[in-house]
């Protein structure tokens, strides 16, 4: 496998290392692969290890299913379409829950930097609202809302709209005072002095705080699907349990996985980019 | 009042005070400030350290209002004064490249014009910037962050330069070399200048004339003109002349009398 090249090594010029650098090299080279190539095994040998155990009776396929009859469905789901809807839907609704989280509490965080005094007006509820299991929630939303998409974007932003406008507001009100003087001192106003400093100063944990909220989007929405979803992974995994059709169940959990991971993935690209 | 012997006054102080409030009660910072600066003169505010020093500077760059006095500017041709400030820390932005933080001030005043950036592409190309300028900050040496931030404050084509302990947080070596540079940039650009400092060496060898400040609640105890240039003496043998010494020994026996810390 060919790894990527550290900035660190990129930057040495290879012909100029001596010994002692070239074993140093070749011996982080052979660690990161070593990591990687332990990862690998630790999941096949979990995935062999669970096909085995059911193909021997060692666990109960009805409950547990089998990594060979979870891909099977996987590829029948697949074929009638009927899969792809359904991760169509939980990606849509998390993304605009996503989306809404960021902007809203770029929207309020803002506006609390300005007016400082209003953050402290809002802080206790915040922190309250914030704290509450937002499953508690729920219910009371769907009553409000009824069944259906406004209801699980709605649970979807709940999960971490608080924390997020907390976290950033923070990440605001810590910016370096004295380079808000810089601003002052070249006649810079105060849009002006968060458009160049307090902004992008806080590019990093706007990133930090989006790989996290994507994660919370995904798990309101899953919950919101759970409870009043008719479409979606969140109501597959709930309609299999009901009917007894733990493949899948878990075959939803394993995308759910593979949603995360590759939002993740998606984000640490940003950031480098950034 | 301490007043430059000739010359008309750039920048005058007359009878300023200033406070702090807080719940423990006023906290008098500037005790009847009286001084007054000609156009084109390196002045040095010389104080122990949390003296008020800063806070003079702040009150020129109307940053703060005094609680009474007057802070008066005289201008040829009635327009308010620029007044450029150079903080303690350089505070150059590290999303932005070496140009781009230059180009700050002019940005946040609307003011790039053409004259403006021909003005910024001179300041890199003679004082020996102009290869890093597409570089981030983050990639330079101290000395050159704060030649960068001293091109950044002259680019707005400041009347008035104001030095906030620019040297403060760089190492000695640095330090020398950097306070060396700047004067010689300001001087040969014909700035007013005021550095507020409590190294001694540094207000020396770098003023026209020093203000020595008392301990808070801060006051002007001495003013010192230095005359090196009139005693035949080049800038570059200052520190080694008898001069430094003797100026040198007068405001450490005026800030010692203050029983201060004071660094040498």
């Amino acid at each position: 496998m060919k790894t990527p090249k550290s900035k660190y090594e990129n930057n040495l010029n290879m012909a100029a290392l001596t010994p002692g650098q070239k074993n140093f090299l070749r011996h982080q080279k052979l660690q990161k692969l070593y990591i990687f190539w332990s990862r690998i095994l630790l999941f096949v040998a979990f995935i062999m290890l669970w096909q085995v155990s059911s193909d021997l009776g060692w666990i109960d396929r009805f409950y547990f299913s089998s990594p060979i009859a979870i891909a099977q469905l996987f590829w029948h789901d697949i074929k009638d379409m009927s899969l792809l809807s359904h991760i169509g839907i939980t990606l849509l609704e998390s993304g605009i829950s996503f989306l809404l989280i960021i902007a809203l509490s770029v929207l309020t965080a803002t506006f609390f930097w300005f007016y400082p005094s209003l953050e402290k007006m809002f802080e206790p509820f915040l922190i309250v609202l914030n704290s509450l299991p937002k499953s508690a929630l729920a219910p009371l939303i769907i009553v409000w809302l009824g069944t259906g998409t406004r209801t699980i974007i709605l649970c979807g932003i709940s999960v971490g709209i608080f924390g997020c406008i907390l976290n950033l507001y923070q990440s605001f009100a810590q910016t370096d005072p004295e380079r808000l003087k810089l601003i002052e001192t070249l006649g810079g106003t105060k849009l002006q002095a968060f458009t160049k400093v307090v902004f992008p100063g806080n590019i990093p944990t706007f990133i930090s705080l989006s790989k996290v909220n994507i994660g919370l989007a995904l798990v309101g929405v899953i919950i919101g699907e759970f409870l009043a979803g008719r479409k979606g992974l969140g109501y597959l995994i709930i309609y299999g349990s009901q009917v007894f059709k733990l493949d899948m169940v878990i075959l939803s959990i394993v995308i759910l996985c593979i949603i995360a991971m590759g939002i993740y993935a998606l984000l640490n690209l940003l950031e480098k980019k950034i | 009042m301490f007043q430059n012997p000739q010359g008309k006054p750039f920048l005058r102080l007359d009878h300023v005070n200033f406070s702090y409030y807080s719940n423990l009660g006023e906290v008098k910072v500037l005790n009847d400030i009286n001084f007054s600066i000609e156009k084109g003169v390196f002045a040095a505010l010389v104080g122990p350290s949390g003296c008020g020093k800063s806070t003079i500077l702040s009150l020129i760059a109307n940053l703060l209002k005094p609680v009474s006095g007057f802070i008066t500017f005289y201008s040829e041709d009635f327009n308010a004064p620029r007044v450029g400030y150079m903080l303690q820390h350089d505070h150059l932005l590290e999303w932005r490249t070496v140009y781009q933080n230059i180009m700050l001030g002019l940005e946040i005043q609307k003011k790039k014009t053409t004259e403006n950036l021909e003005l910024v592409d001179n300041l890199l190309e003679k004082y020996h910037l102009s290869n890093v300028k597409k570089q981030k900050p983050s990639s330079l040496s101290g000395g050159m962050r704060q030649r960068i931030a001293l091109i950044r404050t002259l680019a707005i084509r400041p009347d008035l330069l104001l030095l906030d302990e620019p040297f403060s947080a760089l190492d000695y070596q640095t330090r020398l070399n950097v306070s060396k540079n700047v004067h010689d940039i300001i001087k040969s650009e014909q700035k007013t200048a005021i550095l507020v400092t409590h190294d001694i060496s540094e207000a020396i060898s770098m003023a026209d004339i020093v203000f020595v400040l008392t301990k808070s609640p801060c006051a002007i105890k001495d003013v010192i003109p230095i005359e090196f240039e009139t005693n035949g003496i080049q800038r570059e043998d200052i520190r080694k002349s008898k001069l430094f010494q003797e100026y040198f020994d007068k405001i450490w026996r005026e800030m010692q009398n203050e029983n201060t810390e004071i660094e040498i």
